[in-house]
């Protein structure tokens, strides 16, 4: 019909510039038609005063716009309007066919036939046939790379990976110098170069298309949704946990066909369950995303599994669950607790901390006036001459807590070191409410007042030896460090009802930036009780109390709410120290291909940037692989050290990082241990449906059309509309088209019409 | 009325009125008249164990706790005044300037964690209290036991522990034993005698010839209970100020006490 109307194809249209062939100035068109169009209004207003009742009204002027458009159509003639478009030169071009030959492309989701078959059919019912007229034609089939194929019984849907992209910009390489007009492209969209939820189609690839200005024209195989399906989205958790500890993760999925059903998360090591939770599905194809926590157990190298256990009737179960390398780690790190005076608190938090084998506190407790009792040393010179003094010796610990210690206790050295220990070495510190902390031990008006994440009030007579109780916050909800129980509703009930604190400290107004995770409620106010920040690199946090030993004796026996609380905050602590060699990667999940780089930050014993240090990585994996790969310097980033090697092997990998000095190898600056994995295959189990947005994306990018597989009569005509290859420029005149006939008859004869209904002809 | 009648009324009402009394002094564990700083909230409190005798042998108030008080008041309360002035002197614990007593009988105990027990061979636990003193001691409290003396004092005590941890081992302290050296070293240990020796010049009661340093410790090694054997700890503090009692001795035992008390605030 649209040719019928218009005498040229869609594509004429759509890809031609329009151009006005007549010798008059293109600007007098607009002119005589607005000129046409104000002389009839004016001959109408004239007019009107005698016109018969009937047109005094809105009709005059639907004549007016009748009479108008007829006018300016004529003008538009006078001017000759034509279409100029590129075609490509027939039998003088290559259209380059490329199939998808992915595993996903197996799945019987088109009236029981697979989508390979379903694209294999439509080649050979007419598309390939039709393209063969007008031009020559290379196949190719494409997964995790492109291959060049004979015919079409070549191509079998087997290839564990889908990379669009990537085949895309080897094409326009391979093929730099033929005459490629257009790519016609099969496939079902299921792109997962990124792995899993890898989505897109890389820059590179759409400019190296743009350059050659080469239109993709897509044919979409599949059903976009599944019928019955769950699949996990994405599953998000630390690559680094400490030993026993418990760890949060974020798993994302979608369902399609379950809607409000009750379906189970889970966590599993192997063939052994570690975590389960019974969560509700969302509606129909909205992305859902939990939270569960797990016990990581002892240390080593893991890859644990995240999933849904399978529901009845699914249509993939390849694609309910994932997994995800971690590295725990049993590496002890050490927290620095200074305390002012013997108390409680002192006690109980060491006890918590004895049962983390992750944690090491080594404290100097002032027992008298000069004597100060030191506990956890690693040796006897350990804090001999007590609290550091020089940055090599502060910055060995991870976090620090201090006590009921005033202000003055630390001299304006240490003051400054604390600072700098916190802003520049990125460590944590703790601030206990007490007798002598915060403000009652004159931390308002200390130096550091700006390390602290609240207002401290005014006045020393903050600290009260009366009971508080604690709720948890919204923030605090959500926070991992106040988690004593999995479910969030439970677990704000466990802290609602905590026994009493013995004593506690108004800590003051939260800064902005600050965030507080639980309040206390005592003497008919409500107070901030555990307070946390960011600081330059580092962190600080409040405890605004001295009392939660209550939490130990007062409980039943057994309750874990004490240790727990105070192991999670001192993990978090120091969580985010670095240490003297910090190693990453992009990514620790490698979707087949194995390409990384290793990157260590190098810091010395001041942990300043170390620029001249041997790094190297000694990885080892599957397969009996065991290698060493030279970290190189980076030439932007001081301290900074990459270095480049391809895992081969699917597998868990694990490299050790370790940093010598130049000058001295025999003595380590430090090292650290990575984990990642490659898996093959695994991807394309995943976001199976048709990608139809994606591929839509892609034709529109490049100046091609999304098919679909019913409807490609027109496809071996239209496609012949590309400036790429060896393409010449037509023009095509438009007076002669048959919508302007129609124009031309139809406009008078509406006004006429029009005048007829009135009666006023 | 017959004389008799009259007697027995009289030794009827002088029974109960006598029995009134010892009720209430047991109610009140004998104190509570004194107010001087009672009110004052500390960090630290000490705390003397409050606790039944052994019915069988002295009766239900213990040893002359009839006709005087009970066992676990001995030197009550001027050694616990008198040790924590020393204590306020030379520590920098914030501690309450008078005692408190705490009983086994209520969940009150759990808000000190650090109890003293004296004349011990003589307490007798219910199951109930058995089981609050040894959830007492798991969660981490701290009970330290003194002036009890000899092979019997130490079965009868040892009935009692065996109540509340029946499976825990009691061993001798080293001179190296980190409790000895929180505050002072503390390592030529000598035999602490009660105010006897002021008039009788020998440092040992019963049969304990020899001072006994020993401890019950919990799963990760830390004591939880820290006994006196043989020695009279308390009575050194209350008699500190008399200048007949040797000072040798009263300061070893405010230095025993005080790096006990460290050791319970630390571990």
């Amino acid at each position: 019909m649209f040719q019928f109307l218009f005498k040229y194809p869609s594509p004429v249209f759509t890809k031609g510039r329009f151009e006005l062939l007549g010798s008059w100035p293109a600007w007098l068109l607009p002119v005589f038609i607005a000129v046409a169009a104000g002389g009839l209004a004016l001959l109408v207003q004239w007019r009107l005063r005698h016109a018969v009742p009937n047109l005094k009204s809105w009709r005059a002027w639907a004549i007016w716009g009748a009479q108008s458009a007829l006018v300016a159509l004529i003008l538009v003639l006078l001017w000759q309007p034509a279409i100029t478009v590129a075609e490509l030169s027939s039998q003088q071009n290559i259209i380059a066919v490329v199939v998808d030959d992915s595993r996903s492309m197996a799945i019987a989701d088109n009236n029981g036939e697979t989508r390979e078959a379903a694209a294999l059919a439509a080649l050979e019912d007419g598309v390939l046939a039709g393209l063969k007229k007008r031009f020559q034609t290379r196949l190719y089939r494409f997964g995790g790379g492109l291959t060049q194929v004979e015919n079409p019984q070549g191509i079998a849907p087997t290839d564990p990976a889908t990379h669009i992209g990537d085949s895309l910009k080897k094409l326009v390489t391979d093929t730099a110098d033929l005459p490629v007009g257009a790519v016609l492209l099969l496939s079902d969209g299921a792109e997962n170069t990124s792995g899993l939820g890898g989505t897109g189609v890389g820059l590179d690839a759409l400019q190296a298309l743009r350059n050659r200005r080469l239109p993709v024209h897509v044919i979409g195989f599949g059903k976009v949704e599944a019928a019955h399906d769950v699949e996990v989205e994405d599953v998000s958790v630390a690559p680094r946990a400490t030993a026993n500890a418990r760890v949060a993760t974020t798993i994302s999925l979608t369902e399609h066909g379950y809607a409000g059903q009750k379906a189970t998360l889970t966590v599993r090591n192997g063939d052994s369950l570690v975590a389960e939770r019974e969560i509700t599905l969302a509606p129909e194809g909205r992305v859902q995303t939990e939270s569960l926590f797990f016990p990581v157990g002892a240390a080593g190298a893991k890859s644990l599994t995240f999933g849904v256990e399978p529901l009845p009737g699914e249509e993939n179960l390849n694609n309910n669950a994932v997994t995800r390398p971690i590295l725990v780690s049993d590496a002890k790190r050490k927290i620095l607790y200074v305390e002012g005076e013997p108390r409680w608190q002192y006690k109980f938090i060491r006890r918590a901390e004895d049962d983390d084998p992750t944690v090491q506190v080594v404290s100097m407790l002032r027992t008298s006036e000069n004597k100060v009792y030191r506990q956890g040393i690693t040796n006897p010179n350990e804090l001999a001459e007590g609290f550091p003094v020089r940055a090599e010796d502060l910055f060995g610990y991870a976090g620090i807590i201090i006590g009921s210690v005033q202000a003055d206790y630390f001299t304006p050295l240490e003051q400054e070191l604390l600072r700098e220990y916190v802003d520049q070495r990125g460590g944590g510190i703790l601030f206990l409410g007490g007798d002598s902390s915060l403000s009652d031990g004159g931390w308002a008006g200390s130096s550091l007042s700006d390390l602290l994440p609240t207002f401290l009030p005014a006045g020393n007579q903050n600290f009260h030896r009366d009971p508080a109780t604690v709720e948890l916050t919204p923030a605090g909800m959500d926070s991992p460090v106040t988690r004593l129980l999995d479910d969030p509703a439970k677990n704000a009930d466990v802290w609602r009802e905590l026994t009493y604190l013995a004593d506690y400290e108004d800590p003051g107004a939260a800064k902005p930036g600050a965030t507080v995770l639980v309040d206390m409620h005592a003497n008919g106010r409500r107070m901030p009780f555990l307070i946390t920040q960011q600081y330059g690199h580092g962190r600080t946090a409040i405890v605004a109390s001295g009392g939660t030993w209550r939490w130990q004796m007062s409980e039943p026996l057994g309750d874990p709410a004490h240790d727990l609380f105070w192991q999670q905050l001192l993990r978090w602590l120091i969580a985010e120290s670095p240490g003297p060699v910090t190693a990453s990667m992009p990514a620790r999940l490698l979707a087949d291909a194995g390409q990384v780089q290793i990157s260590a930050e190098v810091r010395n014993a001041q942990f300043q940037p170390s620029a001249d240090a041997d790094v190297a990585a000694h990885i080892v994996g599957p397969g009996g692989v065991n290698t060493m790969v030279d970290l190189t310097p980076s030439a932007d980033t001081p301290g900074l050290y990459q270095g480049d090697w391809t895992a081969e092997k699917p597998g868990t990998y694990l490299a050790e990082v370790t940093a010598s000095p130049a000058s001295d190898q025999s003595d380590p600056l430090g090292s650290d241990v990575l984990t990642f994995q490659r898996e093959d295959g695994v991807a394309e189990n995943f976001h199976t449906g048709q990608n139809r947005r994606l591929l839509e994306q892609l034709a529109e990018e490049t100046g091609g059309r999304y098919w679909k597989s019913t409807d490609l009569k027109n496809l071996p005509r239209d496609i012949s509309y590309s400036e790429a290859g060896i393409s010449v420029r037509s023009t095509k005149e438009l007076w002669d088209m048959p919508i302007v006939f129609l124009l031309l008859l139809g406009l008078p004869l509406l006004e006429w019409l029009l005048r007829r209904k009135w009666g006023v002809i | 009325m017959k004389p008799s009648r009259v007697a027995l009324v009289v030794v009827a009402v002088a029974m109960c009125g006598m029995g009134l009394w010892a009720l209430q002094r047991r109610g009140d564990y004998g104190f509570g008249y004194d107010d001087s700083g009672s009110n004052v909230k500390g960090e630290f409190y000490w705390s003397r164990m409050a606790y039944n005798s052994n019915m069988e042998r002295y009766g239900a108030y213990g040893r002359r706790g009839f006709w005087g008080f009970a066992a676990w008041s001995r030197d009550y309360p001027k050694a616990d005044r008198q040790f924590l002035i020393a204590m306020h002197r030379l520590t920098r614990i914030n501690g309450r300037s008078t005692e408190q007593v705490v009983s086994l009988d209520n969940d009150d105990i759990f808000n000190y964690p650090w109890i003293y027990a004296v004349q011990v061979q003589d307490w007798t636990f219910t199951p109930a209290q058995a089981k609050r003193l040894r959830e007492y001691l798991q969660k981490g409290g701290f009970l330290m036991v003194d002036d009890f003396h000899g092979t019997e004092d130490w079965e009868n005590f040892m009935n009692g522990m065996r109540q509340v941890l029946p499976n825990r081992p009691v061993e001798d302290l080293q001179s190296g034993d980190e409790i000895f050296h929180t505050l002072y070293d503390v390592d030529n240990k000598m035999q602490i005698p009660g105010e006897q020796y002021v008039w009788t010049g020998r440092t040992y009661e019963k049969d304990g010839y020899q001072p006994k340093y020993r401890a019950i410790r919990d799963d990760r090694g830390r004591i939880i209970v820290a006994i006196c054997h043989n020695m009279h700890l308390g009575d050194a503090w209350e008699w500190a100020d008399d200048p007949n009692y040797p000072e040798t001795f009263a300061s070893m035992a405010f230095r025993v006490g005080l790096d006990f008390i460290i050791y319970g605030m630390t571990h």
